[in-house]
């Protein structure tokens, strides 16, 4: 394959194809990181060009050069007590106020989407740990979900890069990390605490299980989604959670923006959205 | 007490409406159920059937529940046909503020499918849908928001509707704007507001390329 393989009109065809499949649309600014990487699925595939390939993709029964796609154009970095605040505000307040108004034994549920390598859900389960005396008392289901299977993988075997871990305070790096020749690994206390689950927030028929969650955390991801997809992300939320649940976004990131549907709830520690209901 | 790990899947709720059958036929007769989860769940399905636009309009005019209609609405953007378009158009002639904001927001979202309309709304024989088209524009991500613009100030005779536009021209207006903008100010020479509103916008703008002002 040559570099002029893909032109301009392949390019549209499979940026409209995969806002579709995926909710995430690559403007024209993204043509290099796009084309990098479709080059390389076609030239693994065995396709000759890429009209080959595309309709290969599009009418593949299992999904699976889709995935493989999907997996190469998502955007994985992240790190351990990324914002840390808003864990603040999920021991200091989101957690008592959900403890106080729970009328039954069921766990709190928690969600936390796209989970990448797994850090910001292992970071959930230390402040639970570490910050949270309700632990004693609650039980509690952290649901990590991504679209992105390898990413998953490496998620559930939980080793991490110092560079990862710099903001993980020393006594947690000590007490949940074993420094290995290919890095950190995370003890087995976190890593059966967390579920990751592959899910696809624009695939209705992925999300719809998802459901009766207490909090969920969904950072840095809307951002890349168009204003109609996001606009479908938050209404996925709304029904994936219980009255009264939260939802916490990017730091830059304004549920406002995008849906009315939920309510401004501003703690000591951040702001977080809530969907009414539940006495709330 | 501690973590709990499922090795199944996620649970679905107890009370899921979706034992119905969820066809389109099936969807459709959700979208009048009771509970508007329900409701909520059938839109959302139906998304995904480009012949859903006309029901779910009709649900929308009816429908009363917050939640329910913000999902109909972004079924409706997800679908965006000609049905669907042409439905949130009388809804900017609804009574209904709620609707009529409801569907402008939608319609800001669909640069592609509202620009074969816009001419049209821009010269609608009602004022107030002049206005709302106007404010689509606002944020409509779309090459030609401001010829479209020029094209209003060149010949609109109502001075809200001319008022709005240059309001809006200050904002996305560039050099190519100036003149329509001149010609406004000579046309309304008697009004205030465009007299002011001109003259920010003129400012705003970069200046042309000969220097004059």
């Amino acid at each position: 394959m040559t570099a002029a393989a893909i032109s301009q009109d392949d390019f549209l065809k499979f940026q409209e194809y995969f806002y579709r499949k995926t909710g995430i649309r690559f403007e024209d600014t993204k043509r290099y990181f796009v084309d990098k990487r479709l080059m390389e699925r076609i030239g693994h595939s065995g396709s000759g060009s890429f009209r080959e390939y595309f309709s290969k993709l599009r009418f593949e029964a299992d999904g699976t050069e889709l995935q493989a796609l999907v997996n190469l154009m998502t955007v994985n970095e992240t790190y351990f007590f990324r914002e840390d605040y808003q864990f603040h505000c999920l021991v200091n307040s989101i957690l008592p106020e959900i403890v106080a108004r729970k009328k039954d034994e069921s766990p709190i549920r928690i969600w936390a989407l796209p989970s990448s390598s797994g850090e910001e859900a292992y970071t959930i389960a230390m402040c639970l740990i570490e910050r949270w005396p309700g632990i004693n008392t609650h039980d509690v289901e952290i649901i990590s979900s991504d679209i992105d299977t390898n990413i998953l993988t490496q998620a559930r075997a939980g080793l991490y890069s110092s560079r990862s871990t710099m903001h993980v305070p020393e006594s947690y790096l000590r007490k949940y990390f074993k420094k290995t020749a290919a890095g950190f690994q995370i003890d087995d206390t976190l890593r059966s605490a967390v579920e990751f689950t592959r899910v696809n927030l624009q695939d209705p028929a992925d999300v719809k299980p998802y459901r009766n969650f207490d909090v969920i955390f969904c950072r840095n991801l809307l951002i890349y989604f168009d204003d109609v997809s996001r606009k479908q992300a938050a209404e996925t939320f709304y029904d994936a959670l219980r009255p009264g649940g939260f939802i916490l976004l990017g730091h830059s990131e304004s549920m406002s923006r995008i849906s009315s549907l939920f309510r401004v709830r501003k703690f000591e520690d951040a702001i977080v959205y809530q969907r009414p209901g539940a006495g709330t | 007490m501690a973590f709990i790990k499922k090795t199944a899947q996620p649970r679905a709720t107890s009370e899921d409406q979706r034992a119905v059958a969820r066809d389109f036929d099936g969807l459709i007769r959700q979208l009048d159920h009771a509970d508007p989860t329900a409701r909520r769940w059938a839109a959302r399905d139906l998304a995904g059937h480009p012949d859903a636009s006309a029901a779910l309009l009709a649900r929308l005019l009816r429908e009363d529940e917050v939640s329910v209609r913000e999902v109909i609405l972004t079924a409706l953007m997800r679908i965006a046909d000609p049905v669907a378009i042409a439905g949130l158009v009388t809804c900017l002639r609804s009574e209904d503020a709620n609707l009529r904001n409801e569907a402008i927001e939608a319609m800001k979202s669909l640069p592609v499918a509202v620009a074969p309309i816009m001419r049209g709304l821009l010269v609608d024989s009602d004022p107030d849908v002049r206005i709302f088209a106007i404010n689509i524009l606002e944020s409509l991500r779309h090459p030609d928001v401001e010829a479209w613009l020029i094209e209003v100030i060149e010949r609109e005779p109502l001075v809200n509707v001319c008022g709005t536009a240059v309001d809006l021209l200050s904002e996305v207006g560039s050099p190519a704007s100036h003149d329509a903008i001149q010609r406004l100010k000579a046309r309304f020479a008697s009004e205030p507001y465009i007299q002011f509103a001109a003259a920010l916008a003129l400012k705003r703008i970069a200046p042309v390329p000969d220097g004059r002002q």
